[in-house]
């Protein structure tokens, strides 16, 4: 056997055995080892670190509520520490809406509602993912589900502003409507003229 | 080298070339499986619903699940690739996909033709009515064959027989009816339509055919639900008068050459064939000196009327149980009345009745027939007391595109901006609406705006989406279910779109 043979028997080998331990080691990630992350605990491991105070400077979130006598919407301010990510920062303004008005006014999401997934386009889309408890909170109409849907929309605008436009997801779906009548067809651009001036 | 490269491109060429020509003649010669499309009415005692039929290599078809949600209440579905188990009441339905053998609990049914499945729809032929439903509701069904209606539980169909006659100068029609009919007569696109009431019709021809030179044929059509007489003039320029006798059962209509005078008569305001009084005397040979009837002119621009929700979509529900769609269905037919009473507008409704349309399909219906003005109708909470009116216009999600009246209008526009080329329009109509509601006593009415509105965008059409309130799990719907309150809001509706079509209400 030539010394350019035993060299290629070699380097076979080599390659050989590398491949053997490459597919020992992928079979024992595939079959025995646990995810080290599941979808779900890194979403709550979000919610919470949005959540806590300290993840930036102090400054004030303003988020708009339905006021339906009025067909207006009325700001409200919320001391906030800011999350570094502007996702985050979609989540944190969704959340707060959530959570409802200090004052006797609408509520454009169910306190039960759970933000499933936000996510951001180059463009400046947000894709806002929300359960279907989103609904529990609205009464069907042009004038609540308009009012719902521009208090999302106006108020994550508003406070990130390198959101342009909201397209909202319902349970990870794209729907037609809210509860039958505001369209959710395309992605919404703010609408200031809704927001109540004055006091 | 070179050249074989050459002849094997060439070759290609050709080769491709063929292919795309037999795909061609293969989809033009490809026998249509699905012929053409049209309704099926079911008339039930006290309501009628409209379910699209489809002509499958020559057989009628009906939607499953359509008919029995019509019929009674699904307790389940079990779909498999070729299968379907549903439960029905207390009975359990088994089908198959290309099978003719129906299976209701034990007993074994076979079809006249395989059931099929089209578009995602278990579809069943028609004799489905007649062999199956019977098992399942117990009740008696009235089905002609080869008709696309059918009467269910206790309806008891009129009929009538047509005979004509010619006439100096014209034609007569006389229907004698075996029930009492009333008449409501418009003319489209040159032909007369005389509606025939709210009376269940099983006629016994669906349609006739003269040679004359003033008739060229009758047909009965009741497609969209609503039994009506279809007259087609054998030529242009004719009078039509028509007229109930004998208490509504006997209707008689002239079709006569107008009077060689130079002078062409007035035309006189449509009269409805109703207005005749029961019992009066056929028109005697003197006919000729009234005005005409329904003269055949130009046809009357559309209204579209829309219930916001109907079928299982029943919209918001008040805190006494009222729902939305029930609500607006009341509504809609008394914008109709109010409508159909100033004579300048032929309605259309997208929805045939308490049936599930979608956004498109009701944006459809109004395009099609061509809406001069398009109308929702919705209850929701407008917060405040009740009643409250407010009117919408359609928010476009982003930039909307230019008015008729800007710079640039596309050529083409896409189907969901189509509303947005209207919306000056559109604002014009909802501000004059809005000031004749708060002309109403008691009632507040908000200033217009704009909203996205779903049902709003595709339409061609101004178009307004009229909300009343406050209608929510808070409230009671007393206010708004108040007859004279919808009279009202009616009358102010039919007020301004007559004034709009011209001369004022």
């Amino acid at each position: 056997m030539s010394l350019r043979a035993k060299l290629l028997w070699i380097a076979l080998l080599v390659v050989f055995a590398g491949g053997l331990f490459y597919l020992r080691s992928l079979g024992r990630r595939i079959f025995f080892e646990p995810p080290l992350h599941s979808d779900e605990s890194a979403k709550a491991r979000l919610s919470a670190a949005v959540l806590q105070p300290g993840a930036g400077p102090n400054e004030t979130a303003v988020l708009f509520f339905p006021a339906l006598g009025a067909r207006k919407l009325v700001a409200e301010s919320r001391p906030v520490k800011w999350a570094p990510g502007a996702a985050d920062r979609v989540r944190q303004v969704l959340l707060a809406l959530a959570e409802g008005p200090h004052q006797h006014l609408g509520h454009p999401l169910a306190a039960s509602t759970d933000v499933r997934a936000v996510f951001l386009t180059l463009e400046g889309t947000a894709y806002v993912d929300l359960s279907g408890d989103l609904l529990s909170g609205i009464s069907p109409g042009i004038e609540t589900e308009s009012l719902a849907v521009y208090s999302i929309v106006n108020s994550i605008t508003t406070n990130i502003p390198s959101v342009k436009r909201v397209k909202i997801l319902i349970q990870g779906q794209e729907v037609d409507t809210l509860e039958g009548h505001a369209d959710l067809t395309d992605s919404i651009v703010p609408d200031p003229t809704l927001i109540q001036s004055g006091p | 080298m070179l050249s074989l490269t050459k002849s094997l491109q060439s070759s290609w060429r050709k080769l491709l070339l063929s292919l795309a020509l037999l795909g061609g003649l293969a989809l033009l010669l490809w026998p249509a499986r699905t012929l053409r499309s049209d309704n099926f009415v079911f008339y039930f005692p006290n309501s009628r619903h409209v379910v699209p039929l489809e002509v499958i290599e020559n057989t009628k078809y009906l939607p499953l699940l359509q008919v029995l949600n019509l019929v009674g209440r699904l307790n389940g579905l079990q779909e498999k690739r070729n299968t379907l188990k549903v439960g029905f009441g207390s009975a359990q339905i088994q089908l198959r996909a290309d099978d003719p053998k129906i299976r209701v609990d034990k007993k074994m049914t076979t079809l006249s033709a395989p059931i099929r499945i089209s578009n995602g729809k278990w579809m069943v032929p028609v004799d489905f009515l007649t062999m199956v439903l019977p098992m399942l509701t117990g009740q008696g069904a009235e089905y002609q064959a080869g008709m696309n209606r059918i009467f269910l539980g206790d309806v008891k169909p009129g009929s009538f027989t047509l005979r004509m006659e010619p006439l100096n100068s014209g034609a007569r029609l006389t229907f004698q009816f075996t029930d009492k009919v009333t008449v409501r007569t418009a003319s489209v696109n040159g032909k007369w339509v005389m509606f025939l009431g709210d009376h269940p019709i099983e006629p016994l021809e669906q349609s006739f055919h003269f040679h004359n030179p003033y008739i060229a044929d009758v047909r009965f059509d009741d497609q969209d639900g609503l039994p009506k007489l279809i007259i087609t003039p054998s030529a242009g320029g004719l009078n039509f008068y028509p007229v109930l006798a004998e208490g509504g059962k006997v209707l008689r209509a002239e079709v006569l050459k107008p009077p060689p005078s130079p002078q062409t008569p007035a035309p006189s305001t449509q009269t409805p064939a109703t207005a005749a009084a029961p019992g009066a005397p056929a028109p005697a040979s003197g006919v000729t000196k009234e005005g005409p009837a329904t003269p055949p002119g130009p046809p009357l621009p559309v209204v579209a009327l829309d219930a916001g929700h109907g079928g299982d979509d029943t919209g918001a529900r008040s805190r006494d149980g009222v729902t939305e769609k029930d609500l607006v269905a009341q509504l809609v037919a008394r914008v109709r009345q109010a409508l159909l009473a100033t004579q300048k507008y032929r309605i259309v409704l997208t929805r045939p009745g308490d049936v599930n349309a979608t956004f498109e399909q009701r944006a459809v219906a109004a395009n099609v027939a061509a809406a001069a003005y398009f109308l929702t109708f919705h209850a929701g909470d407008l917060g405040g007391g009740s009643p409250r009116v407010a009117v919408y216009t359609y928010q476009p999600p982003g930039q909307s595109l230019p008015s008729p009246g800007g710079e640039a209008r596309p050529i083409f526009v896409p189907w969901n901006q189509v509303q947005e080329t209207h919306l000056e329009q559109s604002r014009q109509l909802a501000q004059t609406l809005q000031q004749q509601f708060a002309i109403i006593a008691g009632v507040t009415a908000d200033m217009p705006t704009a909203a996205p509105v779903r049902t709003l965008r595709s339409v061609n059409a101004p178009a307004v989406a009229i909300e009343i309130g406050s209608f929510s799990p808070d409230n009671d719907a007393g206010p708004l279910t108040d007859p004279s309150f919808q009279l009202h809001l009616s009358a102010v509706v039919a007020e301004v779109l007559a004034a709009l079509q011209g001369g004022g209400a």
